[in-house]
């Protein structure tokens, strides 16, 4: 016998896989830097000064440092308290839709910051910084015109809508309130108290790279924004809503990230050592496997649905009959007659009887088709043991 | 390539360096270690190419038996190889046990040792075997399927043998009582001897006597070289299992039985297995190559999906013999639909020769038609009596077109084919 070794060596394999290989390494490069390319163009952080996407702001960023306004842009808590220590008047852009400064830190950047603008504000935020104002719901007005006499509203005369509302909810309270959409709902709220205002701001399209260019929106932004020399662009992260507590990363000692590491490529290794097969699977054809008496237990089952009880009961009783008749002597084409009037004779039963279970009852249920099946069996057994005059009378 | 558990634990060892000195820099390092000890193991390791592969094997087992299949390792290579070889066997060939761990050194040779027990007639293949060779150090190995073709044929297991020893008795019997001068039917003129007191006085010879001057008797003995044709139905009905046996099966073992008996009596068997072509055919064998032959050509066929062609079963007779014969048919007589084929086809075959129609019944049926214990059981006892009756009335309709029918359970159908068979012998119907 001539042995072959039908595995592949790895230099056939390699050769083999190297159209797939190299076809797939050419997906996932043009992938990537589809991904790149089109990475720039959207996503990223909303609102932040430095992101050029269509959500991003850095367009007002950039026009306000044109104008001669310092924009710093801290990454975290502490470089935003020292960013508004530095200088005395100075503005706060706050954006913090999740909710990441505690109150504390709120109320610290509250009296730090000369001017406070807050871009749609949760309740804790409007809690601590403007607590005369309140969320009115949702505005989804393509256009707002100014109606009062903030400078940055008159600039702007109309801008995008789309955003959050606000009312103020402490009447005779020293505020401006503009962009109106009706039912005392506003869009900008400004609130002055002692030498600070804080304004709070509901338009949230009208800052964005996509539509700054649209109605009166960049008026808005940049006179807002850049009514003193200093601003400071501050979007907390999830860096800044722990105070003191210690991260799980300081916690856990440091080798708990190798050895999980380890532990998934020993998994990966275990994985392999128990799935790798010994060989290719043997092919084998296994026959079908029919018994014969499926089609003896269809018939039974479409008689028991179809309700076929005279039918049934009529193939038992031509069963019965012949039997009757072998047991009786008769030859095998005896008529039926002849069959009553030898069981009878053997029997003694009444004849009327032994004809009806034998040709004319009809069952009405199947309660009645049993008993008649029953009766049946019964009557060949007689006559089986009948005939016999040894057994029926034992001496 | 494949690894062991041991490289996997060498794997997990890792976690000691890590947190011992609690710098992650020990995975990398750890990892490239137990990559640099794996590529030394496996660069170690034997090649399974490098094996020559032998079989040695028995051409053909009985089904039930079991036979050793041996595999000579031969190392041609530069290393030793240990590890662990696995023969690919069919499942149903039995194969125990599927892995040996070998360890040969440079040059030399070892065998494996694999008892098969078929459970299944036919061809039963072994494709591949599979070398998976471990380096020194046991971690990772080298693997490679090998074709080393093999192959056993697992003959019919002909347990109906047993009920030979009887029936030779038998026709020996009918052999002996012939032998005492009964001239008849099924006779033929034997020799002529002596009379001794008792012989038949009919059967004097009395030219022969007056030749002799003495009293000469003519004996007779039954008659030989009469021709047997068995016909194995391997169509759609055959598939069917009738207590877990199918029924070709059970064709098979009734056709062997009647074969070895006929072929002691002297008689010349011719088997063919038909569908819509010849599956197989056993022509002008004698003796024990007889069966020999029968069981080979009986052990790779399958009952195939189809009807039976009923209607080229005479030619295909008249191409076996022209002379008379008795023609078995190992077919069945369940329903009238399924047998009209058949019915229609007999009137040919019944007019030149003499026709016996088997078929195997089913003892469930039997069963079935005795219990009424509940609705559902009168509905099935029901059913059962109408299939009995089905096969009844074919069974008469064959009687009528003359020819003769024989049924019983898988395990009496063989015997009572051999019986009737006896039958005819001694009625002088062959």
């Amino acid at each position: 016998m001539i042995a072959e070794p039908v595995t592949p060596t790895i230099r056939a394999a390699t050769r083999r896989s190297l159209f797939w290989v190299i076809a797939i390494a050419f997906a996932v490069i043009v992938a990537l830097i589809t991904l790149i390319a089109r990475g720039a163009a959207s996503g990223g952080t909303p609102f932040s000064a430095t992101n050029p996407a269509p959500a991003g702001s850095k367009a007002i960023a950039e026009v306000l440092k044109q104008q001669g306004v310092s924009v710093t842009v801290p990454s975290t808590f502490r470089a935003a308290e020292s960013g508004l220590r530095a200088a005395a008047p100075s503005t706060l852009f706050l954006v913090d839709p999740d909710g990441h400064l505690t109150e504390a830190r709120l109320r610290s950047l509250a009296r730090l910051a000369t001017h406070i603008v807050v871009l749609s504000p949760t309740f804790t935020q409007l809690k601590v910084l403007a607590p005369q104002v309140a969320a009115a719901g949702v505005v989804k007005k393509a256009s707002l015109s100014s109606g009062c006499d903030l400078r940055a509203a008159t600039n702007a005369r109309t801008v995008t809508g789309t955003g959050t509302g606000y009312r103020l909810i402490v009447p005779g309270t020293d505020a401006t309130a503009c962009f109106g959409s009706g039912k005392s709902v506003f869009s900008l709220i400004d609130v002055r108290f002692g030498g600070r205002s804080v304004t709070v701001l509901g338009t949230t399209d009208a800052l964005s790279n996509e539509h700054v260019s649209e109605r009166g929106n960049a008026a808005l932004a940049l006179t807002l924004l850049g009514d003193s020399d200093r601003l400071v662009w501050y979007l907390p992260t999830i860096d800044d809503s722990v105070s003191g507590a210690r991260s799980i990363a300081q916690l856990t000692p440091g080798w708990v990230g190798s050895v999980a590491a380890l532990l998934i490529l020993v998994a990966i290794a275990a994985a392999f050592w128990r799935g790798r097969r010994l060989g290719p699977l043997v092919v084998e054809n296994l026959p079908v496997v029919v018994r014969a008496s499926e089609t003896m237990e269809g018939r039974a089952r479409l008689y028991q649905r179809g309700g076929a009880r005279l039918h049934a009961l009529d193939s038992l009783r031509i069963g019965t009959i012949a039997r009757l008749g072998s047991i009786c002597g008769l030859p095998r084409l005896a008529t039926v007659d002849e069959v009553i009037a030898a069981v009878v004779a053997i029997t003694g039963r009444d004849a009327a009887a032994i004809r009806g279970l034998l040709v004319d009852a009809v069952p009405g249920t199947d309660r009645e088709l049993v008993r008649l099946s029953d009766a049946l069996l019964d009557l060949e057994q007689t006559a089986a043991r009948d005939i016999r005059p040894t057994q029926s009378q034992p001496t | 390539m494949a690894w062991s558990g041991w490289f996997v634990l060498l794997v997990a060892l890792g976690i000691l360096p890590i947190v011992l000195f609690d710098d992650p820099t020990w995975l990398l390092l750890w990892l490239i270690l137990v990559t640099v000890v794996g590529i030394v193991d496996l660069l170690l390791a034997g090649s399974p190419r490098r094996l020559t592969l032998e079989r040695r094997l028995p051409d053909r087992v009985r089904l039930g038996e079991t036979v050793s299949s041996e595999l000579l390792v031969t190392n041609a290579g530069r290393r030793r190889v240990r590890g662990i070889v696995r023969d690919g066997w069919q499942p149903s060939a039995g194969a125990r046990p599927t892995r040996a761990r070998i360890n040969v050194p440079v040059g030399e040779r070892r065998a494996i040792t694999t008892a098969l027990t078929p459970f299944r007639r036919g061809e039963r293949r072994a494709a591949e075997v599979t070398v998976r060779s471990f380096g020194p150090l046991g971690l990772l190995a080298r693997q490679a399927s090998i074709a080393v073709p093999g192959a056993i044929r697992v003959l019919p297991a002909f347990n109906s043998r047993k009920h030979l020893p009887s029936r030779l008795a038998r026709l020996r019997e009918l052999d002996g009582r012939t032998s005492v001068m009964i001239r008849g039917q099924g006779t033929e003129f034997d020799s002529l001897r002596e009379y001794v007191r008792g012989d038949d006085v009919r059967s004097i010879d009395w030219r022969a006597t007056a030749r002799r001057n003495d009293l000469v008797v003519r004996t007779w003995r039954p008659e030989r070289d009469r021709r047997v044709v068995i016909l194995i139905d391997s169509g759609r009905t055959s598939a069917a299992r009738i207590a877990n046996e199918p029924r070709i099966d059970t064709a098979f073992e009734a056709s062997l039985l009647l074969a070895a008996l006929a072929t002691r009596a002297g008689d010349r068997v011719d088997v063919v297995i038909y569908d819509r072509r010849v599956r197989a055919r056993v022509q002008g064998a004698v003796g024990a190559d007889l069966l020999s032959r029968m069981v080979n050509a009986m052990a790779p066929v399958e009952p195939e999906l189809i009807e039976v062609d009923w209607s080229r079963v005479p030619s295909l007779v008249r191409s076996v013999t022209s002379r008379h014969a008795l023609v078995v048919l190992l077919t069945s007589v369940d329903s009238a639909g399924g047998s009209r084929g058949l019915l229609g086809m007999l009137p040919q075959l019944t007019r030149k020769h003499t026709v016996v129609v088997s078929s195997v019944t089913d003892p469930s049926v039997l069963e079935a038609s005795r219990e009424r214990g509940d609705r559902d059981a009168v509905y099935r006892a029901a059913s059962a009596e109408r299939a009995i009756l089905d096969t009844a009335r074919v069974s008469a309709a064959i009687r009528q077109l003359g020819a003769d029918v024989v049924t019983g359970t898988p395990g009496d159908l063989p015997p009572a084919l051999a019986d009737r068979y006896i039958a005819l012998k001694a009625a002088g119907r062959l």
